[in-house]
């Protein structure tokens, strides 16, 4: 994908001219065909042998075949080639107001968001203010709107403490752990870049407040959207994997169980990312416990990383079932065969014989035995005492 | 499109036979999608290069053009040929140009020819978003050139765009004035694949003679002797727009139809000019060269100018505005070779010299706008108060600033502009600006050359032009021609210093209302004198009372209501006269010296040169009181000077027109904002002694107006009848 890679085809480094900003931006705004789908169509024009351009692309309809558009796309380029005049007004008008236009192949690019995105990576990124930011260090800090008192120390804390390390910290620019993320790097000098849920051509009221930390290189905003797009909720929902792609380390102050956090933490953890949570305080009603055990590295306070032992993991109702597992397997080791009522008998439980059921079922080590109508339970063969916890 | 074909549609069309040869290489090329930049005479035909292909597109051609006079012309000269044709620009009202822009949404326009400022539109930027757009068509294209003679900086975001243009959209870029390195310069500006047309540029109809003088006044007497003997109606340019209102002022003294016109006119009086040109409405016009440009008259007879161009280029570009039909045309040009006293420089040469010197403000200037723009983004109204700079200069800055990528202008919402500081910025790069002054300044020596060449001039003007031409020039004073001197005429001399003892500049003040709607408006230039205007045009004049009758019974409803709202509310202050310009005679000096350099009261000579306007322009208005306005600081040169004026007159004086507060000398304001700002509700007076009264009000220097308009409110508030002002002096140029 990086174009300046060496071993691509054309080691020269490539020079692009504004002329391609056009091209670029006419590919990024048309609609109906998702980014990786353009991604991919321009991967095919860069490694065919000549290069295609993607000038060509538009303009040399003979290459359409060999690309394997679709006719639904072909259609799609036809009509977008007829924006091309029109997108270059847009694309003057822009850059004539200070605003980067970065496509995917430049140099400028962040390369953390391809590594982190993919193919699914925004084909071109509007920004304004100090584009070498984008390929530095950084961090996010994300976490809930209402975050609490704990959770924005946190976020001041870790803010604080990336900034004194010379990181940039990626925010969304949303209430809460966004914003403070923000100004506690700008404040203490630090760097940050503000990934925006709306076209970067409405952030005047922004510019304006940050003006000072964009003109001295501290901040750079960025957007993915149509440049004059207002906010929308389906923006700030598609904001959210590029705050994620944009660092190299997440940083969770509170994530509940639903909503943008979680489920960005829960993808971000699906592709091996590593993100550090907040280990919560007892008491705290929040889900950032249960990120943890899905595998996410706790931190503490500061966000220094803690080294749990497997029992600081468990919750308490965890710690409960454990317990009662292990009396399980040790009743069924003593004998053959037990009925779930005999078992409920010797723990002294007062459970319904259908819940005990139910819960055996969940123990990978009991085996079920029918006998006639009867149930009964056993271990399963060479099942040693010797437990291991699986999570999954 | 065979050209066969091509000359089909052109005889249906434009009712033209046949395309030049080089009119069809450039269509051939434009109708395949290719760049293409002419450079060709005035005359040659350059606009069909792009109108025919415009009829061809299916979407719209896009002209941005610079001469608004040309625009008006061609869309009226396409839509009689039954091709939807239409403007936008800042002389047509925001109503209309959004109509325009409707329509041109709505594919219902062809052709749309727009003023390059409006690339920086917000309004005209959002509807490009949905425009079906067939062609750009740059006219003036030397415009984009900082080598050029005129460039313009709204033209660099045309370049920009240009650059941004996909590779099969026609571009065509139009000069008739380009050297070999202003059309290198454009040709690497518009890039891409781009065919560059050049074709001869010599004008053998053009008649070229020098006059060489020893004063201003041989100019004008020459003009004064001659002018009536010139064939057909024509032009002068003059170096100043002071100058334009004197000789204007001295051609009509002497009975010749002359009429001025300057860029500081407003739109309204500028249209009617160019269009009374168009009709022959006067023997000559004189202007500034802002006159001319883009108008297409096939028959202006002369050209002369009373004051050498900055350049070849600009001479040949404003003499080429002449004589478009092919037919004898005289072209004259005046130099005043009597050098100064002081530095041994022509006269004539010092102007535009001074004009180069003087195109760029200082640096210290352009670090102070730098560093209030690393403190937050401002507007430049909100930059020139806190840097108090002059708009002017404020805008040669600005340009500058973004031409080097220091600062950039930014849309805050829908109608604010800011300019942002950029990150990075590079440091102010001096070095250019003087590589620039010092090419003016050999331009400037070039033109000088014309004047004493004794080479054909019209050659002398085409190799400056660095085209390369096989033909014989003749057609000038060097060659077959008579060369030109001025007679000594006594009767013409002793005229001229009665006009000079009589000629006194204008003070524009009085207050107006206005029904914009139908384009009336009324204001009180003198007591008791109504002037009615239609359209910025005096349609009446009355005494007391507008004659109803004369205007339909709509027309009077409005105006009895402005008059009314005139008689309520407006300020009593009329308009003015000053006894000299500030910077054109002696009386500068003696004003100087005085004020500046302690050389006491003001010397008689002021008095007795104030007088006679007074005698000249206020004898039948019966005075009840003189006021001054109060100084500064301290000094009672105005007030000593108000009490001579009132014992000659015998008019009372008071001495209560004092300061509420202190105020800072507006000279020192440089801006029209905080002038206004400075002197706001400074002034009081007691109101027993000004009610019902017509007032004489003296100051030593005219210059903004606004301290003068200020007391007038004042006055009016506290009851006076009228508040007439006279001053010694009116600076040339004023600040906004």
């Amino acid at each position: 994908m990086d174009c300046s890679n060496s071993n691509s085809k054309n080691s020269r480094r490539y020079i692009m001219t504004n002329q391609e900003l056009t091209y670029w931006v006419t590919l990024a705004l048309m609609p109906k065909i998702w980014n990786r789908r353009k991604n991919e169509i321009y991967v095919k024009c860069f490694e065919h042998d000549p290069q295609i351009s993607v000038i060509d692309l538009f303009e040399d309809k003979s290459c359409w075949d060999e690309l394997l558009l679709t006719d639904e796309e072909k259609e799609l380029f036809s009509a977008a080639y007829e924006q091309l005049p029109n997108n270059s007004f847009m694309v003057e008008d822009m850059l004539s107001q200070g605003y980067d236009i970065l496509p995917i192949h430049c140099d400028e690019y962040p390369r953390i968001l391809k590594k982190n995105l993919g193919k699914a990576a925004p084909t071109v990124i509007f920004t304004k203010g100090n584009k070498e930011l984008l390929n530095e260090p950084s961090i996010a800090i994300v976490g809930s709107r209402n975050a609490d008192k704990i959770s924005l120390q946190f976020t001041d804390n870790v803010a604080k403490h990336v900034s004194a390390s010379n990181g940039v910290v990626v925010s969304g620019f949303a209430k809460g752990v966004d914003r403070l993320a923000l100004d506690s790097a700008l404040d203490s000098g630090g760097k940050s870049i503000i990934v925006l849920p709306q076209g970067i051509m409405t952030f005047a009221s922004g510019f304006r407040q940050y003006y000072k930390y964009i003109i001295q290189g501290h901040l750079l905003i960025m957007s993915s959207f149509a440049p004059k797009a207002p906010w929308s909720k389906e923006f700030a929902m598609a904001r959210n994997p590029i705050i994620y792609g944009m660092a190299s380390h997440i940083y969770v102050a509170q994530s509940d169980d639903k909503g943008g956090t979680w489920s960005g933490v829960i993808d971000g953890l699906r592709k091996n990312r590593t993100i550090y949570v907040r280990w919560p305080e007892t008491g705290e009603k929040n889900a950032n416990g249960q990120l943890i055990q899905k595998g996410a590295m706790p931190v503490d306070i500061n966000g220094n990383i803690i080294k749990l032992d497997a029992e600081n993991l468990k919750t308490e109702e965890q710690k409960e079932i454990e317990i009662l597992n292990d009396k399980i397997l040790k009743i069924l080791s003593s004998v053959e065969l037990c009925s779930s009522k005999d078992i409920l008998i010797r723990l002294d439980i007062d459970w319904s014989d259908a819940k005990m059921k139910r819960f055996l079922e969940t123990i990978p080590q009991v085996k079920k035995n029918k006998i006639k109508n009867r149930v009964y339970y056993s271990l399963k063969n060479g099942q040693s005492k010797n437990l291991t916890l699986n999570f999954e | 499109m065979t050209r066969i074909e091509a000359e089909k549609r052109l005889k249906t069309i434009f009712g033209i036979e046949h395309f030049y040869d080089e009119q069809w290489k450039a269509v051939d090329k434009i109708l395949r999608g290719e760049r293409i930049l002419m450079i060709e005479r005035t005359g040659f035909g350059k606009s069909l290069c792009y109108q025919f292909p415009a009829t061809q597109f299916s979407g719209i051609t896009v002209i941005f053009s610079p001469l608004i006079a040309l625009m008006r012309d061609q869309v009226h000269s396409l839509n009689e040929k039954g091709i939807s044709a239409a403007y936008i620009n800042s002389e047509q009202s925001q109503e209309n140009n959004t109509l325009v822009i409707e329509k041109a949404l709505k594919g219902e326009i062809k052709i749309l020819y727009i003023a390059p400022e409006r690339q920086e539109n917000q309004e005209w930027i959002e509807a490009t978003k949905n425009m079906n757009l067939s062609m750009i068509v740059i006219d003036e294209a030397h415009t984009i050139s900082t080598w050029g003679h005129d460039f313009r900086p709204a033209f660099r975001r045309i370049i920009n765009l240009v650059k941004l243009l996909p590779q099969n959209l026609p571009v065509l870029a139009t000069t008739a004035t380009a050297t070999k390195r202003v059309q290198k310069d454009i040709e690497k500006q518009i890039g891409g694949r781009l065919t560059t047309i050049r074709g001869n540029l010599s004008r053998k109809n053009l008649y070229l003679q020098v006059i060489k003088v020893n004063s201003e006044n041989e100019k004008m007497i020459w003009l004064a002797s001659n002018l009536k003997n010139l064939y057909g109606t024509g032009l002068i340019y003059t170096g100043t727009r002071v100058n334009t209102e004197v000789y204007a002022q001295w051609l009509q003294y002497c009975g010749i139809d002359a009429i001025d016109y300057n860029a500081g006119y407003d739109a309204d009086t500028r249209k009617e000019v160019e269009k009374g040109l168009m009709e022959n409405r006067w023997k000559c016009i004189v202007s500034t060269n802002a006159l001319g440009m883009g108008i297409d008259k096939p028959d202006i007879r002369f050209v002369i100018h009373t004051q050498i161009p900055a350049s070849p280029i600009h001479y040949y570009q404003e003499i080429g505005r002449a004589g478009r039909d092919g037919l004898p045309t005289r072209i004259i040009l005046f130099f005043n070779e009597n050098k100064d006293k002081e530095d041994g420089v022509p006269v004539d040469y010092s102007l535009p010299y001074s004009f180069i010197e003087s195109s760029r403000p200082g640096i210290k200037k352009y670090e102070r706008v730098t560093d209030l723009l690393k403190q937050e983004p401002l507007s430049e109204r909100e930059i020139m108060k806190k840097a108090n700079l002059k708009q002017n200069q404020i805008r040669v800055i600005k340009a500058d600033l973004v031409d080097q990528g220091i600062i950039k202008e930014v849309q805050y919402g829908t109608k604010q502009k800011m300019y942002e500081y950029q990150y990075k910025a590079n440091e102010l790069d001096v070095s250019k600006f003087e590589e620039l002054r010092k090419a003016k300044i050999k331009d400037l020596d070039a033109m000088v050359g014309y004047v004493y060449t004794d080479m054909p001039r019209m050659e002398y003007l085409c190799k400056f032009l660095d085209s390369d031409e096989n033909s014989l020039y003749t057609n000038c004073d060097n060659t077959n021609m008579e060369k030109l001197k001025v007679e000594y005429d006594e009767g013409i001399s002793t005229k001229l210093e009665a006009f000079r003892d009589s000629y006194f500049p204008k003070l524009k003040l009085a207050d107006y209302k206005r029904e914009s709607s139908i384009g009336l408006k009324i204001r009180m230039p003198y007591p008791n004198i109504i002037d009615v205007l239609r359209n910025n045009k005096v349609v009446g004049t009355y005494i007391n009372k507008i004659n109803y009758s004369e205007f339909s019974q709509n027309e009077g409803c409005v105006l009895s209501d402005l008059f009314d709202k005139y008689l309520h509310s407006a300020s009593r202050l009329t308009d003015g006269y000053a006894a000299s310009y500030y910077g054109v005679s002696n009386i500068g000096a003696a004003l100087h010296r005085s004020k500046y350099e302690g050389g006491g009261d003001f010397p008689d000579f002021l008095l007795k040169k104030t007088l006679s306007v007074f005698g000249k322009k206020y004898k039948d208005i019966k005075f009840d009181l003189i006021l001054y306005v109060p100084p500064t600081h301290s000094g009672d040169l105005v007030k000593n000077f108000a009490i001579k004026f009132a014992n000659t007159i015998k008019v009372p004086i008071s001495h209560s027109l004092i300061k509420t507060r202190e105020t800072e000398e507006q000279k020192i304001f440089q801006n029209s904002y905080s002038k206004k700002d400075n002197v706001k509700d400074a002034f009081t007076i007691d109101s027993e002694l000004v009610r019902g009264k017509t007032i004489l009000l003296i100051d030593d220097i005219y210059d903004s107006g606004t301290t003068l308009k200020e007391i007038g409110k004042t006055l009016t508030k506290k009851g006076a009848e009228w508040i007439v002002p006279i001053v010694i002096a009116k600076t040339v140029g004023g600040t906004l």
